[in-house]
Formats: structure tokens, C-alpha cells, sequence
């Protein structure tokens, strides 16, 4: 009698661990669509005011493995210099005039606007959130993520992937208390060669800043191993160097 | 023949067309723009105008501006230009940073020849080890207000503690490894700062090496720095550090430093001076918390271990007011002068302080705006230091700051005798 119920309650758990195991392949694949685990890229984040007017950052990016961002920001010419790590939950600030790394956390934001440390910093989605469910819209997968701890800047996350390209098309980001954070929307999908063909453009707008948004484009995006050593403190006043 | 209507919808297809074409040229981004240069200048110059409501009938008046008649206000303006320039040669990098300024009030004017801030060259042999000599600034420590193991830098101004300092020539080398495990990077800084009487001179003025070293861990998600410094120009010190996020809003940090042998010098309120030599710990502690409503709380408690009790800060400023009394002599005047150069006259130098800031970016949907408010207490005299300030980043390359300092206090405390009792500071940065 135990074996039956016990075969009954596998035969209703099957689908959901099916359904799971599915959910956590795409996203991974959504992970790796994305960036390559290694690599260096260019980016400009530009913040768009309500009446227009618009302020510019461009950083450049590395990432090796599963959690570790290092990024150097190239203008403007006030913010030159300054560079930022990530090593898993960690997270430092390094500003020239300052001299040293100073611990800072994934909500704050380096640039100002939309984008917080966490968005400038991201680790591959499947290493932050896991899957809670999965349904299928059209030519969408609707993911519903859950974050792993409670060190993720944001709890959950409505991520609409499309199913040929295994891209996202758009993010929505939850804080713990269901508050809508912000949404992210992926657009103009680009070859940027090595096998890496991606959306170019995010933009992303929140309710906390009504009629701000601020976009992130990319450019230069391509595959790099680096030593771990690129990954510490010491490093921080030295990235510079990466750039050929 | 196209109808009206048919020529609008047209005319609107086109616009719309030409709206589009023209947001995604608003967003076009060619990283080659940013191709790294072999040589980079960079810098900024800075406009200070102050504000300075004057105290004086206090001691600190007549050292600052001896023989001047009584005022209550003084205006200053301070021009600064700041230059870089770099030269990269993989894997050699070679830089230089320059800085003059010049002030001007109604009682000093003081022009600062261009001087070395910053400079020196830097090989890179890998990215875990790199060697360097010049002029450098060596950053110890995770206090933000204060440092206890700041063993090879200038004195941090706790009014400013962010504001750029000058280095000191030396010679080092950093190496750093990463590691699987519990401790995940592991870095070693040695280096050596030369003195005698025309290298490193306010480093120490006797002939020494001075080495220094620091040992970096991150073990276990918390930064951990164990530091030396040997004696020489300085008394022996060593002390280690520490700082970890407790949560994506909570940061703390510590720091504790033993010195031996180092020497203190008091002074009573009839002017006798005494000199001893003496062991002593200073440590700090702080925290740093961002709230939900995107409000950064710095809190800071600071042990100065070397520093002056309240009933010794007492007794120098009633000396003060001995000596630098009209009537008093010349040689009275000159040893409150000497006394004024020790360790008295250091930013802080009292024992216990506490220190909290409040600071929120982009206050009330305001972008690229920055409000704080930060408050210190010297918590043996009772007197006290608040700063309110506002920044704003919104133009290009343009920094611009605002800032009131009111210090208050009894007679004989630390912040009741300062110079001035307020201080308005507005700073225009532009950078190039």
C-alpha cells in the first residue's frame, strides 16, 4: 500500500521535476546566450531624464566564471579611472582620488539612474536565482525566478525568454516585498561574432523613478580567459592594463 | 493623386520613420572610440570660495593669523589646477600628477608652487605582481572617517576624509593569489619609505628605510589586513583590519593598531612641558547601513590612543591663552607655537570620538544629487562638529559642492577652539 501511494506521489511529482529541471537548462542556456563565462566587453549606460537630457558612462567589462565582474570606467572624464569588482556576494568600489577599495553593496548604484551596482555587476542568472516555475506563452517561456539567498539584489524575477533564440526579451525585477523594482527590456539583437548573438540595446525604467530610464549598449563583447589575479583588491588600480 | 489623407498618413510613416531612425542613432556605441592611448593627459581645476565666521578671541586665532586685528568674517578663495599625465608601455606604465593652487583672503595670500602629488613608474611583471617607485599614496585601513593603521600616509582630515592626499616617495611591491577554499585571495605590500633631511622630510626627518608591510586576506567573504611598520623615522606599529557585508545593506568594519614606544609630549596650563615615551592602542569600529529608502548611515566610534584626555586639552588651550596673551613674552609665545606643532595640533587629537553620517543619492527624485549630514563628537569634551552638504554630478565633467561646517563647543574643547565657529565652502570642479 506504502509503494503505491509512494509510486502515485512520484508519478505527481514527475511532471513538476521535469518542468524545473527544463526551467534551470534554459536559463543556463539564457546565461550562456548571453555572455560566454569569460569575457570582456564595452558598454555605455546613458540615463534619460524626463525632459530628455542625458548623462553617458562608458565602462569596460570583464567576467570570468561563475561570479567574478571587474569593471573600468572610461568616461566621462570625472569618473575615469574608477573601478569596481564583484567576487560572488562581495563588492568593492575603487575611485583614484580615494586610493583604496571600499566595500560597497548591490543596491546602490556607482552611476545614478536606473541601473544599480547589481545590473552594472550581474553574475550569470542561474547562479543567482533558481527556477520556481515555467509555462509557455506564444513563442515565449515565462520563467518565474526565485532568488537562492537573500544576498541577490532582487527576490524575484519575471523573465519572458524567446523560445527560438533562447534570449530574454524582457525582465521584470521584484523586491522581497513584491514591489515592482524595474524592468529590464532586451532589443536589437546583434552578431558580435565568435558565436555570440545577443541583444545589443537594454533598457530598463522603474515606478521608483517615474519617467526616468536609463539603457545599456553593447559593443565589443567577445570570449577572454584572464588570471584570477584580475579578480582582487589589488588589482583594482591596475585594470587599465587589460585594455590592448 | 494622393488624398490629404493618404499624403498625412505619408508624411507621419516618414516622421515616425525618421523618429526612429534617429533614436537608434541616439543609441549607436562603437567601443573603438575608446581604444586605449599610449599617452593620456587628464586633470581637473577646482574654484573654492569660503566663508569663514571667525573666532577671533581664541588662541587658534593668533597662531593662525599672528599680529592681525580682530575680525568676524573672512572670505577665501582658493584656485586649484590639477594634471595627469600617463604613459602606457605594457607593461610599464609610467604617471605623473601635478597640483598648484592659489588662496587668497584679506589677511594671507599663499601661492602653491606646482607640486608632485603623485608619480613614478610601475612594472607590471603579471597580474599578481607588480613592482613600483615614486612619489604613492598608500591607503591603509577601512575606517572612513579615521584610520589607526595608516602607517604610511598623511594624516586623514576627517572634515574631508574622501579628499585626494599627496603620496610619499617610495619603492614597493604588491603580489597577490587567488585561492580555492576558505581564503579566497591572499596579497602581500612590502615597501620602503626613505627619509632624511631632503627625501620623505615630513615623513621623518632622520636617515632610515622605514619599511612597511601588509598582508591581505579575504577569507571567508570578510577583508582581513594584517599590517607592520618598523621603526625608524616612526615608532613601531602594527595592527590588522577587517571588513565584511553582513547583508546587501550592511557593511562593518574594524581596526586596531598597537604602536611602541612612541613619544608623547604634554604641556600643563603654566606651560611645563613634558616628554615621555609610551606603548599605546588605538582602534575604531564602524558600520555602514543603506536603509530602504536609499538613506547610507556611517557610524564610526574612534579610540585615539596617543590622544589627549579632556582635562589635557584643558590645560594646553589655558596655556595657549597664557602665552599668546598680548602682555605675554616673546620666548612664551614661541614655545606655545612649538607645543602647537606636536601632537596637539593634529586634526583629532583627542581620545574618544564618535562619528555619524547620513547620506542619500538622488534625494526626492533628485538626479545625480547627493544630500549628507555628518556629525562628530569629541566625546570627552562634549564638543562637537556638523556638516551639512549637497553635490550635484548632472553636468558633464562638472562636480559641484556646497557645504556648512559648525563647530561648537565650551572653552578649552577640542571644536570650541578652533578658529572659526562656521564655515560656508562652495566648490566648483571641473574636470579636463
Amino acid at each position: 500500500m506504502k509503494i503505491t501511494k509512494l509510486l502515485a506521489f512520484a508519478a505527481f511529482c514527475l511532471p513538476m521535476l521535469a518542468s524545473a529541471l527544463d526551467g534551470v537548462e534554459i536559463l543556463k542556456k539564457v546565461d550562456r546566450n548571453l555572455e560566454p563565462e569569460s569575457y570582456e566587453s564595452y558598454r555605455k549606460l546613458i540615463n534619460i531624464e524626463p525632459d530628455g537630457t542625458k548623462k553617458e558612462f562608458v565602462i569596460y567589462s570583464v567576467k570570468k566564471g561563475k561570479d567574478q565582474v571587474a569593471t573600468l570606467f572610461l568616461s566621462p572624464t570625472s569618473d575615469k579611472g574608477r573601478s569596481t569588482l564583484r567576487q560572488g556576494d562581495n563588492m568593492w568600489l575603487y575611485i583614484p582620488s580615494v586610493g583604496k577599495p571600499m566595500r560597497i553593496t548591490s543596491l546602490q548604484s556607482i552611476t545614478g539612474g536606473v541601473f544599480n551596482n547589481a545590473d552594472i555587476m550581474r553574475l550569470d542568472y542561474a547562479v543567482e536565482y533558481d527556477v520556481k516555475a515555467i509555462e509557455e506563452k506564444g513563442d515565449l517561456y515565462l520563467l518565474d525566478l526565485k532568488a537562492k539567498t537573500g544576498e541577490v539584489a532582487y527576490d524575484n524575477l519575471k523573465m519572458k525568454v524567446d523560445k527560438k533564440l533562447l534570449l530574454p526579451t524582457e525582465i521584470e525585477a521584484y523586491a522581497s516585498s513584491g514591489m515592482l523594482m524595474k524592468t529590464l527590456r532586451f532589443k536589437d539583437v546583434k552578431d558580435f561574432g565568435g558565436g555570440i548573438k545577443r541583444p545589443a540595446t537594454i533598457e530598463t525604467d522603474s515606478p521608483l523613478y517615474k519617467d526616468f530610464k536609463s539603457v545599456m549598449l553593447y559593443s565589443g563583447l567577445k570570449k577572454k580567459d584572464f588570471a584570477d589575479e584580475v579578480f582582487t583588491q589589488g588589482f583594482m588600480a591596475r585594470m587599465e592594463e587589460l585594455r590592448k | 493623386m494622393n488624398s490629404p489623407a493618404t499624403t498625412l498618413a505619408a508624411a507621419m510613416l516618414l516622421a515616425t520613420g525618421l523618429f526612429n531612425h534617429a533614436g537608434a542613432e541616439e543609441f549607436k556605441f562603437d567601443a573603438s572610440e575608446f581604444e586605449k592611448k599610449i599617452v593620456e593627459f587628464s586633470g581637473y581645476v577646482e574654484q573654492k570660495e569660503e566663508g569663514l565666521k571667525l573666532r577671533s578671541n581664541t588662541p587658534a586665532y593668533t597662531l593662525a593669523y599672528p599680529g592681525a586685528a580682530d575680525r568676524d568674517w573672512l572670505l577665501r578663495s582658493t584656485s586649484t589646477l590639477d594634471a595627469s599625465a600617463k604613459l602606457n608601455l605594457d607593461p610599464l606604465v609610467a604617471d605623473l600628477r601635478v597640483q598648484a593652487s592659489y588662496a587668497t583672503d584679506p589677511l594671507v595670500n599663499l601661492t602653491s608652487n606646482p607640486k608632485i602629488m603623485e608619480g613614478g613608474v610601475r612594472w607590471s611583471a603579471a597580474p599578481g605582481l607588480s613592482f613600483d617607485a615614486g612619489k604613492r599614496v598608500q591607503r591603509w585601513g577601512k575606517g572612513y572617517a579615521w584610520t589607526t593603521v595608516g602607517y604610511v600616509e598623511r594624516a586623514k582630515d576627517s572634515s574631508d576624509p574622501t579628499a585626494a592626499r599627496e603620496g610619499f616617495e617610495m619603492a614597493s611591491t604588491e603580489w597577490t593569489k587567488s585561492l580555492s577554499g576558505p581564503i579566497s585571495t591572499i596579497g602581500f605590500t612590502g615597501l620602503v619609505v626613505p627619509t632624511n633631511d631632503s627625501m620623505n622630510a615630513d615623513f621623518g626627518q632622520t636617515r632610515h628605510l622605514n619599511p612597511a608591510a601588509k598582508l591581505y586576506l579575504l577569507a571567508m567573504d570578510t577583508d582581513i589586513d594584517f599590517m607592520w611598520r618598523g621603526k625608524g623615522a616612526k615608532p613601531q606599529s602594527y595592527g590588522v583590519d577587517f571588513s565584511r557585508n553582513i547583508s546587501t545593506a550592511l557593511e562593518v568594519h574594524g581596526e586596531w593598531s598597537r604602536t611602541l614606544d612612541a613619544p608623547r609630549n604634554t604641556v600643563s596650563a603654566s606651560g611645563v612641558v613634558s616628554s615621555q615615551t609610551t606603548d599605546y592602542t588605538s582602534w575604531l569600529l564602524g558600520v555602514r547601513y543603506l536603509t530602504q529608502g536609499e538613506v547610507t548611515w556611517i557610524g564610526e566610534y574612534y579610540r585615539n590612543g596617543n590622544g589627549y584626555s579632556a582635562s589635557e586639552l584643558g590645560d594646553y588651550y589655558q596655556f595657549l591663552d597664557t602665552a599668546l596673551a598680548p602682555n605675554a613674552s616673546s620666548t612664551l609665545a614661541n614655545k606655545a607655537r612649538t607645543v602647537a606643532q606636536s601632537g596637539y595640533g593634529k586634526p583629532n587629537p583627542g581620545r574618544d570620538y564618535l562619528y555619524v553620517k547620513a547620506s542619500a543619492s538622488e534625494p526626492f527624485g533628485w538626479l545625480y544629487g547627493a544630500a549628507s549630514l555628518a556629525a562628530m563628537t569629541n566625546l570627552n569634551d562634549g564638543s562637537w562638529q556638523v556638516t551639512p552638504e549637497v553635490s550635484y554630478t548632472g553636468f558633464n565633467n562638472i562636480e559641484l559642492r556646497a557645504r556648512v561646517i559648525v563647530l561648537g563647543g565650551q572653552s578649552n574643547t577640542e571644536f570650541g577652539e578652533k578658529v572659526s565657529s562656521s564655515r560656508l565652502e562652495l566648490t566648483a570642479k571641473i574636470f579636463f
